[in-house]
């Protein structure tokens, strides 16, 4: 474990102490606005299976991150996997485990696929996937509109068998994904060349690596993280609304993982800086449902932490930036 | 992207589209006053705020939040009573408003360094939360009990709005030392500061500049459709940057037209029009609902976009 502290830059370091100052803070905040007779074991209980999605999916940009891309498009992706998954479940007739290995292999094929239309056709990530939003979002429609008859704006998947992961084991499954991420961060070789092309893509090619290869690794081993985010997100939910489904999720998720260190431009960052993001969001927006704060006041405050947060970020980062350009 | 293209697909556009939905050919009279000035019309926001994301694309930049922005804008307007007072209240907030809400954006960009998509998808979100509440689940129209304000939303008033802008401003734009210079900005921002170009004031005034044009969008779109609620134009920043991607700019910065964003918001205003139109026939031929396949092609259009202009730029350059 030491190792893996003494790989990372100091400001992700010191961004780590700060967050898990901040999360005890606000756990504590928590525990003091509890009404009586609610408990606080109850509370974290719920806290894991709560943040599953937004974690995951975070881990997996945050290795796209690293290597200076960026994927907008995870919260269509998610949204097609789900019709997907939805079709599977009620018009093909899938058994539960082929339904949820469908859901989470579709999405693992999308981002694989952004990472190839990425480094074949040298856009910059932001515009592929920023097309990809639109175009994952109406292909689910579509897909919804053809595979179930009577299509009136959502799929109900009936049975309980289909909402297992989501309903049952979405901690454990974070549990997978974070220890598997760990284990990748510090064992792995693939990390650590995702951080260099994050650094220095010219210094990549002058050591001899492929820059295209390595930008499509990130996406296909991110897209392993977003299939588990997928099947958590999907089967969690009663129905599934292709027009509705996980919008804006691409921004929670973009968030979690800016306020857990890593650098928006590539290059630095740590997975364990994106789960105690994750859960930073999360407890500040619990905070304000206890406080009893309205959901629509809710939603705009927690969207000005996050910019007042990235805001800060890329102003911190700005002075070392301005030196590199002018250097 | 070569310029006189654009017409020519536009023309094969509405071919199509005629043949599909049975809507008149282009050509007689009737055709271009009643088709063509009601697309016109209902496309004034869209032409407005591509005009303002052309600039926006120029400097290397891009601007998610413009849906949002004109959304809350026109909520913000709403909330004022209708008469003919609304003239010197609503109004003069409505623009101070979208000031702010551009200078905002501007000052997350130039002075913070946030990354323009990451700072515009962010403000799109908080926008858009601040339309939640402050209209809640309503939906509010004065704006019908504003004399002189339909004007706005019709044909007269939609041709003038852009017409000054596209005419006047741009005219000044096309020969101006600013255009210059955000082209530049655009173009390599490291070289505009050794050319001591103001590079962070520059980027400010531009969002500043589509905050503005975003008021006037306002007004056309609030004047055209009489209603506004928290969820309305949800959606339309991709419309406006496929229109302008479309007509030739480079997303990349550094090079843009403002006819080509004319054309473009045309085409995909033609697109939208024949989508809607060819539903009966969409019925009756696809499993699906065609006005589903707008999504689709909005985010194919846009890969084939910048694809075009990335090809005519590398041919440029060899």
């Amino acid at each position: 474990m030491s190792a893996m502290f003494s790989r990372m830059t100091r400001p992700t370091r010191r961004r780590l102490l700060f967050l898990a100052a901040a999360n005890l803070c606000l756990a504590g905040c928590i525990a003091f606005l509890l009404k009586e007779g609610a408990s606080f074991a109850n509370v974290l209980q719920r806290t894991f299976p709560e943040i599953a999605p937004i974690c995951l999916a975070g881990f997996a940009l945050t290795g796209i991150i690293y290597a200076g891309g960026i994927d907008l498009s995870i919260a269509s992706v998610i949204t097609l996997a789900g019709t997907i998954f939805g079709v599977a479940a009620t018009r093909w007739g899938f058994p539960p485990w082929a339904a949820f290995i469908t859901c989470a292999g579709a999405a693992w094929l999308l981002m694989t696929l952004n990472g190839w239309i990425i480094s074949i056709s040298r856009f910059p990530a932001l515009i592929v996937t920023l097309a990809g939003l639109p175009l994952y979002r109406g292909l689910a429609l579509v897909a919804a509109d053809t595979g179930v008859p009577n299509f009136s704006g959502n799929i109900t998947v009936p049975g309980a068998a289909y909402h297992f992961p989501g309903n049952s084991i979405p901690g454990l499954i974070l549990g997978i994904g974070f220890i598997a991420a760990l284990l990748l961060e510090n064992y792995g070789r693939h990390p650590r060349l995702w951080l260099a092309l994050g650094n220095s893509e010219e210094a990549c090619r002058l050591l001899g690596l492929s820059p295209a290869r390595i930008l499509r690794n990130a996406f296909s081993v991110g897209g392993l993280f977003l299939g588990l985010a997928a099947l958590v997100y999907v089967t969690r939910v009663q129905s599934i609304e292709p027009a509705r489904m996980a919008l804006g999720f691409e921004l929670q998720v973009i968030a979690a993982v800016i306020l857990g260190g890593t650098n928006i431009f590539g290059g630095e960052g740590s997975y364990l800086g994106t789960f105690l993001g994750a859960l930073f969001l999360y407890l500040t927006s619990q905070v304000l449902v206890y406080a009893g704060a309205s959901p629509y006041i809710q939603e705009a405050i927690t969207g000005g932490i996050i910019l007042a947060v990235i805001g800060v970020d890329c102003a911190l980062h700005r002075r070392a930036k301005l030196m590199e350009e002018l250097a | 992207m070569r310029m006189w293209l654009l017409p020519i697909f536009l023309l094969l556009e509405m071919a199509l589209f005629a043949v599909v939905s049975g809507n008149p050919l282009p050509g007689s009279a009737t055709y271009w006053q009643s088709y063509f000035g009601d697309l016109l019309a209902h496309s004034a926001p869209i032409l407005l705020l591509g005009f303002a994301m052309t600039l926006v694309l120029m400097t290397g930049g891009i601007d998610l939040s413009v849906g949002s922005m004109v959304a809350l804008i026109a909520c913000v307007m709403s909330s004022f009573q209708g008469g003919t007072h609304f003239w010197w209240t609503a109004l003069p907030v409505g623009l101070l408003l979208g000031l702010t809400l551009g200078l905002v954006n501007g000052v997350l960009i130039a002075r913070f360094d946030v990354p323009p998509i990451i700072a515009t998808l962010g403000t799109m979100i908080f926008y858009r939360g601040l339309c939640f509440v402050l209209m809640g689940d309503l939906e509010k129209s004065p704006f019908v009990d504003v004399p002189g304000y339909e004007w706005f939303g019709t044909f007269s008033g939609a041709v003038v709005l852009t017409a000054i802008l596209f005419l006047a401003g741009g005219q000044y734009f096309l020969r101006s030392r600013w255009r210059r210079e955000i082209l530049m900005i655009g173009g390599n921002r490291i070289a505009a500061r050794y050319a001591a170009i103001p590079v962070e004031r520059r980027l400010i005034q531009t969002y500043v500049l589509v905050g503005l044009l975003a008021f006037v969008a306002a007004l056309a779109f609030t004047a055209r459709n009489s209603s506004v609620s928290a969820s309305s134009l949800s959606g339309l920043e991709l419309q406006v940057i496929v229109a302008v991607v479309l007509g030739g700019t480079r997303v990349q910065g550094g090079s843009g037209s403002l006819l080509g964003t004319f054309f473009g918001v045309l085409l995909i205003a033609v697109l939208d029009e024949g989508l809607r139109g060819a539903a009966i026939w969409g019925a009756k031929n696809l499993p699906f609902k065609i006005s589903h396949l707008e999504y689709v092609l909005l985010g194919l259009l846009l890969l084939a976009g910048v694809w075009a202009s990335n090809k005519m730029k590398g041919r440029a350059t060899e």
